[in-house]
């Protein structure tokens, strides 16, 4: 199987932006792309390392995200603080499972899932992995997809906390675990987009290489 | 120009890209912020605390309060049941800047909606659930278990006021909570209440609020104002209620007396008694007081302990016991009357202008036992039972001038000196009354009623007899009479002067006899009419009397009649 050919290995870069196959001014610095003028990389910059910071930010903020309460519902005088797990817990032992099942999946698997995914690409493309490369880029397509719609419990969050303030008797508040549960969905959507899927490939390419 | 192919190239050295991006403080960022909050998570963790209560009424994990001043300082987090199921533990975490609280003798209360008699609270917690209240203690050991109280507790530590101490001999209708009153106003409230130390009495302790509290002082009087006192004494009868509260709920009153006020406010936790009533806590400590014994020889039934001694109808003093005296020797049992006087009440009473006799009186025993003693021995001063109210026969001592009863003398060096007594009236009349009643007794009633009917009977005959014989006789001689008069009147009508003059006379005399009879007739009304009738045969001889002038006066016309001369030359001698 001969390699592929690929802009890197034929010196040249690829814009990333219009796609402007360009020849780099030199290989270390390659300069800006004539047609739209965004800097070129041939791969994107500290890619790992930018994704690695952010993943574990993101890590991070996810513990606050699900011990903080994310709503505090104060109902004839007493408050109630609701974490995003208590929320699932009083929704599945109220009988609505279907519902429990998904702010499961949206507001715990979903965060959690795009976070190991991010980690597994990362230690692959690091370790230099050349397996199974189809079904990493997939996995990262899909990554990249969810991440736009996990901000779903952030607005209901918002919609809740704007529509129920009938003051006296009944109002809910946010919690502070809404706001890292918003930095986490932030963190791995940037995250997912500093990385770059190339390095999927490079690795493969560079072992095929060698072996020539 | 030199060409150097065999000099070295220079290496290009990269400048190094893989130094530490400044991402990467983002997720330092990240880290620090949670670390942040977790930091501050841990260090506002205040204690958690475990509160054993009877049972946990209205309590909820996880959603229940605890409140300081209606503040809340911390949530249940756990209500469980003992090991042994008797109790229930209540888990609650407590804020960190409410840790300070949690001391020794802090004291935890369910605080739930309550409507008693004496007023409705915690109507809050209708809408927000029962909350558990805290009251801080003074101590500074801090302390992680609690024995909850069963009821709330009233006075908050914070509150301006004082709590004291009331000895009663029994609780009656006093409660936690029942109120205080001072005039009417509600003052403070019963705090709590217990057996005292030996079981024999109770203390309560209440709380007077500020500005009342200023109010009791050393002399302050506390008495029951439960319910409605109703006394019936020789006084008569008196009602008294402080308020309707008190009248179901009971309530405790004080009042400061004139005469024991004291400047100084009582010192807080002052131990007072608690008395029965307003008259009995409001008394006056009598500074003076002597005892007398007064033996009767009459009934005591209607006196007791705590009637009163008057001295001329003025508080004297008071019955302090009444008992009973056996002389073996002599078989003589007699009512023993132990009395107490006060002078005091009655040189109060002195006027103004008085006031040396009353100072010295006032000051020397001796002088006032030699001033009863002239009392006594000159001026005849007798105690004497008295009914006060006749109603309910109550019995007070009198003490009064008796100048006529026998003399007698006290005896100052007995003990308790027996003071003369006298009889009481009431007994006097009774046997007066007796006597009265014995006499009419004797009347022969029935002897007496006998005479009455027959003396009727015999009036009753007297007029029969009136009726059937005397009216037609008398009928009869009025009708001669009148032909008499008829014929004296033709008589007159063809008699001459001389004539006329002697029928004249006849008629006088006529007239005469009829005012006589009219006399007679209107005596007989009288006489037929009284009660002794002795009057019939005057009538009868007066009736006669008429007849036999009318007869006579026939005569005389027959006469007449016969010798109409006689008129004119008068009677002719009998010719032989």
């Amino acid at each position: 199987m001969t390699a592929e050919l690929t802009a890197a290995r034929a010196g040249l870069v690829s814009c990333e932006t219009c796609d402007l196959l360009a020849r780099p001014a030199e290989a270390a610095e390659p300069g800006y792309c004539p047609r739209c003028g965004v800097e070129l990389a041939s791969r994107r910059h500290h890619s790992v390392q930018y994704t690695w910071a952010l993943v574990i930010a993101a890590a991070i903020c996810y513990i606050p995200a699900n011990v903080l309460p994310v709503l505090t519902t104060t109902a004839l005088g007493s408050a109630d603080s609701d974490t995003i797990m208590g929320g699932v817990i009083l929704l599945y032992t109220t009988g609505s499972w279907p519902l429990a099942l998904i702010v499961l999946v949206a507001s715990v698997m979903v965060p959690l899932g795009k976070l190991v995914a991010l980690a597994y690409l990362l230690i692959t493309v690091q370790r230099g992995s050349i397996t199974s490369n189809r079904e990493r880029t997939r996995l990262y397509r899909m990554v990249e997809f969810i991440g736009r719609w996990s901000m779903l419990d952030v607005f209901v969050d918002a919609f809740t906390v704007a529509l129920v303030q009938l003051q006296p008797l009944m109002w809910v508040a946010p919690g502070p675990g809404v706001l890292f549960f918003a930095a986490v969905v932030v963190l791995t959507m940037i995250a997912a987009e500093s990385f770059d899927p190339r390095l999927i490939w490079d690795s493969s390419h560079a072992m095929k290489e060698h072996h020539a | 120009m030199p060409e150097d192919t065999d000099l070295p190239q220079a290496t290009v050295v990269r400048r190094s890209r893989t130094r530490i991006s400044v991402v990467w403080i983002i997720p330092i960022l990240a880290a620090a912020v949670a670390l942040g909050i977790a930091v501050q998570r841990i260090l506002s963790e205040g204690p958690t605390i475990t509160i054993v209560f009877k049972a946990a009424e209205g309590l909820e994990a996880g959603k229940t309060l605890v409140k300081y001043k209606d503040v809340s300082i911390g949530q249940v987090t756990a209500v469980r049941l003992s090991p042994d199921y008797s109790k229930v533990e209540v888990t609650a975490k407590i804020a960190k800047s409410a840790e300070g609280l949690m001391v020794e003798d802090a004291k935890f209360w369910v605080v739930q909606p309550r409507v008693t008699l004496s007023g409705v609270s915690g109507l809050g917690t209708l809408l927000s659930g029962n909350y558990v209240g805290i009251e801080v203690g003074k101590s500074t050991k801090k302390q992680r278990t609690f024995i909850g109280l069963e009821e709330p507790l009233i006075i908050t530590v914070g509150q301006p006021g004082r709590s004291f101490v009331l000895k009663a001999a029994n609780l009656g209708p006093l409660g936690v909570g029942a109120p205080v009153y001072y005039h009417s106003l509600q003052a403070g409230q019963v705090v709590s209440y217990s057996l005292a130390g030996d079981g024999k009495a109770i203390e309560l302790r209440i709380f007077v609020n500020a500005p009342y509290d200023t109010y009791v002082n050393a002399g302050t009087r506390f008495w029951n104002a439960s319910g409605v006192d109703v006394s019936v004494g020789a006084g008569g009868v008196e009602v008294r209620t402080e308020s309707l509260v008190a009248l179901l709920a009971g309530g405790v009153a004080f009042d400061t007396p004139a005469f024991a006020a004291q400047p100084e406010p009582a010192a807080p936790n002052t131990a007072f008694t608690l008395h029965g009533d307003r008259a009995t806590a409001m008394k006056q400590p009598e500074s003076i007081s002597t005892r007398y014994v007064l033996y009767f020889d009459e009934s005591l039934r209607g006196l007791s302990a705590g009637a009163p001694v008057t001295l001329l109808g003025l508080t004297a003093g008071e019955v302090s016991n009444v008992g009973l005296d056996i002389d073996r020797a002599t078989a003589i049992v007699r009512g023993r009357v132990e009395i107490v006087t006060y002078p005091d009440r009655l040189l109060a009473r002195l006027s103004a202008q008085q006031a040396a006799t009353r100072a010295t009186l006032a000051r020397s025993a001796t002088e006032r036992h030699a001033f009863m003693q002239r009392l006594v021995e000159q001026r005849g001063l007798r105690a004497q039972l008295r009914s006060g109210n006749l109603l309910t026969g109550q019995l007070y001592v009198a003490f009064d001038h008796f100048p006529d009863s026998p003399k007698a003398k006290i005896d100052w060096s007995q003990d308790v000196p027996v003071l003369p007594v006298t009889p009481s009236t009431l007994p006097d009349i009774e046997a007066k009354l007796t006597n009265i009643v014995t006499k009419l007794d004797k009347l022969p009633l029935e002897a007496i009623g006998d005479d009455v009917r027959r003396a009727l009977v015999s009036v009753d005959q007297v007029l029969g007899n009136a009726n059937n014989k005397t009216l037609p006789e008398l009928n009869a001689t009025l009708e001669e009479t009148r032909r008499a008069l008829a014929a004296a009147d033709a008589l007159l009508k063809n008699g001459l002067h001389t004539t006329l003059n002697e029928v004249n006379t006849t008629l006088e005399g006529a007239r005469r006899v009829i005012a006589t009879a009219d006399g007679v007739l209107k005596n007989t009304d009288a006489t037929l009419l009284g009660p002794d009738a002795p009057g019939q045969q005057d009538l009868r001889d007066a009736l006669q009397e008429v007849t036999r002038a009318a007869r006579s006066l026939r005569v005389l016309m027959d006469y007449l009649d016969r010798h109409p001369e006689s008129l004119i030359r008068g009677k002719a001698a009998d010719r032989p």
